[in-house]
């Protein structure tokens, strides 16, 4: 008997797919396209529709702009952080708060709200949170400790906004976890107290490995949200004083729109494309080879 | 199918054509700065435009507005995308030259000249040619708070201590000046002297706030400092001349300030906002800053603290003199408008002596000519100041109009602010900023 997917596709697949690849083609191969060819131009507003094609300079200037690989570890640095730090807290929130919010589920309103607040709201909240005058965290730094802390300086901008950061989307791991806490048969948990493991084994051996695919995919979301930062960021500090602290998304934003250089910008934008493809293909391929072994 | 079933339907028709219609009435759109008070001033001038017998229906006048977030960002796509959305749209001395490949120079009123004057007018023009009208203009004052420099003239043992102050920070013995005669030296050994990590009996917490986040606005308000010591972008023959002493004195001015804790620690972040809250907490001394803060910083509404010891003049003077940077935001004609003739006959009537003084009673920031601003100067006095300090003091950098200056301000942000974080030495934030502004003036 022949499967679905080894038919032939018949006329009728094809016209009903129609749709799907005109969108696709539109709104996603053409911007592609484009991208592409900017990649390799000489280009400006005044030229995007005549870009001259020059090869691969914009890559070599990519590629030796020392700004770049400021922003590439910026980004690498500040995504694996806050992904760790966030799923951290979220697992333990969601695992220490789990029988409080059985009983009270309106708890989890609340715990949801810094999720509600748009990421540049956030980073303007906290330009007035911070401010030496009208914050009340300097407020009382000043009146305890007569001390005046710079949290936006050189040495502390990274660490608050990845304060920032973290505070804002460990309710996002939280939710995950909690839900995945929660997806536990209780029948399992129960078996395991009757013989007698403690619930540190039960959490390490059982829990845990249950929640393994919700705290990859949990990771794996925070790491390339934060990887890609923009708003807070930007809002906050700006790109930081002499750029430390634009993340890849700034760094193009900038090479785009402030410096005009569209052919630079999309020629970052296509090496980041290609790193991120080649990391997610590579991770498919592991996660398939695991599957296969088992 | 019945005659009643027809009408019905007709209606429907009209009435979905008539949702999806343009109004009527609105037949010039122009694109706005939105949100602050040259809104106010552009509604109040567009509803005296519409309400003109002489405008025809075809011509009143629509506002656009879109927000302040990446304004200049969303208004280059849109004119390098050949939008017709908007017939006159704003534009910015900095930003002429990005914008001027998409619109067209302008003809403005007969009155033009002898409402604004020449310097004014020359913040809309690009190669020579007129781009827009400027409808408000901005610059900087030097506020500060005379209550503390009142009492450090009359005090002996402290202008001792100011002396004392200036040659261990400055390296020479200065007295306390009437800010009026103040150098930039002036203004540094005063900055230390009311900074209590300088200075432990100050009355304030710092002597200043400077505004050092890595924006483009904030070296607006930088250039001054070097400009006094004759520092431009560029000389006449095109050669980029920012590696200079005039530039290394500014920069090193500015981080010996903040490295000596005399503006907050945080400054690094500060910008227009962050800098009059410091001000207004009355726990800052002096400042530069722009002429839009002096309606909160004087209002004792807004700023209780220091609403009534607050006086602003113009920035410090150098060697060469006293400056302040000027530009000005003005209305201009896209290349792409529907209506273009109606969009002419608005701009023309916007620089007219009439429409002037509507935008300044309404809280716009028009520079005007002294015999214009007499008219206004009772209800709006900033104005007169405004006029006599652009015309007396006003300056933009050879480049300052060119098609790359917001991008030059932005090169300049990253690398000086970079030098004042102690994140790169002077001499290559310098040899940077030459090399990337070289290239981008080329």
């Amino acid at each position: 008997m022949t499967t679905l997917s080894q038919r032939a596709p018949s006329s009728e697949f094809r016209l009903l797919a129609v749709p799907l690849v005109l969108f696709l083609l539109v709104f996603l191969g053409f911007p592609a396209v484009v991208n592409l060819v900017y990649s390799v131009s000489e280009v400006s507003f005044e030229t995007l529709r005549r870009p001259e094609i020059t090869g691969f300079s914009n890559f070599a200037a990519v590629w030796n702009d020392q700004s770049f690989w400021q922003a590439s570890w910026f980004s690498l640095r500040f995504g694996l952080l806050t992904a760790l730090l966030e799923c951290a807290l979220g697992l333990f929130l969601a695992i220490f708060l789990s029988p409080l919010i059985e009983k009270r589920s309106w708890l989890m309103a609340i715990l949801m709200l810094p999720l509600m607040v748009a990421p540049a709201l956030v980073g303007l909240m906290y330009r007035l949170v911070l401010h030496e005058f009208v914050g009340p965290v300097p407020n009382y730094l000043w009146t305890w400790f007569g001390a005046s802390f710079s949290f936006l300086g050189p040495g502390s901008a990274f660490w608050t906004l990845v304060v920032v950061e973290t505070l804002q989307w460990t309710p996002f791991a939280f939710l995950l976890f909690y839900m995945a806490y929660q997806a536990i048969p209780k029948e399992i948990v129960e078996a395991s107290a009757m013989d007698g493991a403690r619930y540190r084994h039960r959490l390490w051996y059982i829990e845990l490995p249950l929640m393994a695919p919700t705290i990859v995919v949990a990771l794996l979301i925070r790491f390339i949200d934060g990887f890609r930062v923009f708003d807070n960021v930007y809002v906050l500090t700006g790109s930081g004083p002499g750029g430390s602290t634009a993340s890849l998304s700034i760094y193009i934003y900038e090479a785009f729109f402030k410096q005009g250089a569209i052919g630079k910008a999309v020629a970052a934008s296509v090496i980041l494309f290609v790193v991120s493809f080649a990391v997610l293909y590579g991770l498919n391929a592991l996660a398939a080879r695991r599957k296969g072994a088992r | 199918m019945t005659f009643s079933t027809l009408r019905k339907g007709g209606l429907i028709a009209a009435a979905i054509a008539s949702l999806m219609a343009s109004p009527a009435f609105a037949k010039v759109t122009v694109l706005g700065w939105p949100g602050g008070p040259e809104e106010t001033a552009l509604r109040a001038a567009a509803d005296a435009y519409n309400a003109k017998s002489d405008t025809s229906d075809a011509n009143k006048v629509e506002l656009l507005f879109f927000n302040r977030d990446g304004f200049w960002d969303k208004l280059q796509a849109d004119l390098a995308a050949g939008s017709k959305a908007f017939d006159v749209n704003l534009l910015a001395t900095y930003s002429i030259g990005r914008y001027a490949p998409f619109m067209e120079p302008v003809e403005l009123s007969d009155e033009a000249k002898a409402v604004y004057g020449d310097s004014v007018l020359s913040t809309m023009q690009y190669e020579g040619k007129q781009f827009g009208v400027p409808t408000d203009l901005s610059l900087h004052f030097m506020y500060y708070r005379k209550d503390l420099v009142e009492a450090l003239l009359k005090d002996d043992a402290a202008k001792a201590r100011f002396a004392e102050i200036s040659e261990k920070h400055l390296g020479k013995k200065l007295e306390p000046k009437n800010p009026d005669e103040w150098t930039w030296d002036d203004y540094a050994a005063t900055a230390l002297y009311f900074t209590q990590a300088v200075n432990p009996d100050s009355p304030t917490r710092y002597g200043t706030v400077l505004q050092l986040k890595n924006l483009l606005f904030n070296m607006m308000v930088f250039q001054s400092l070097p400009r006094s010591y004759g520092g431009n972008w560029m000389d006449e023959s095109g050669k980029v001349t920012v590696n200079s002493d005039a530039y290394r004195k500014g920069l090193e001015t500015y981080k010996l300030l903040y490295d000596a804790g005399a503006t907050p620690r945080d400054s690094l972040s500060y910008e227009f906002a962050e800098a009059n809250a410091a001000y207004a907490s009355g726990q800052v001394a002096a400042m530069m800053q722009w002429n839009a803060a002096a309606s909160d910083l004087t209002s004792k509404e807004k700023s209780p603290t220091v609403a009534e010891v607050t006086e602003t003049i113009a920035p410090p003077a150098g060697p060469e003199g006293r400056f302040t940077h000027i530009h000005g935001l003005g209305f201009g004609l896209n290349k792409n408008a529907e209506n273009k003739d109606g969009a002419k006959a608005f701009i023309k009537w916007l620089s007219s002596k009439e429409a002037a003084l509507i935008y300044a009673r309404s809280s716009g920031a028009p520079a005007l000519t002294p015999d214009v601003v007499k008219e206004v100067a009772a209800e709006r006095p900033d104005l007169v100041k405004l006029g006599e300090f652009a015309s007396k003091y006003g300056y933009v950098m050879n480049g300052g109009t060119s098609a790359k200056a917001l991008s030059v301000y932005e090169l300049q942000a990253k690398e000086f602010t970079g030098y004042w974080s102690g994140q790169q030495s002077l001499d290559d934030a310098l040899a940077n900023t030459e090399k990337g502004m070289t290239e981008l003036l080329k």
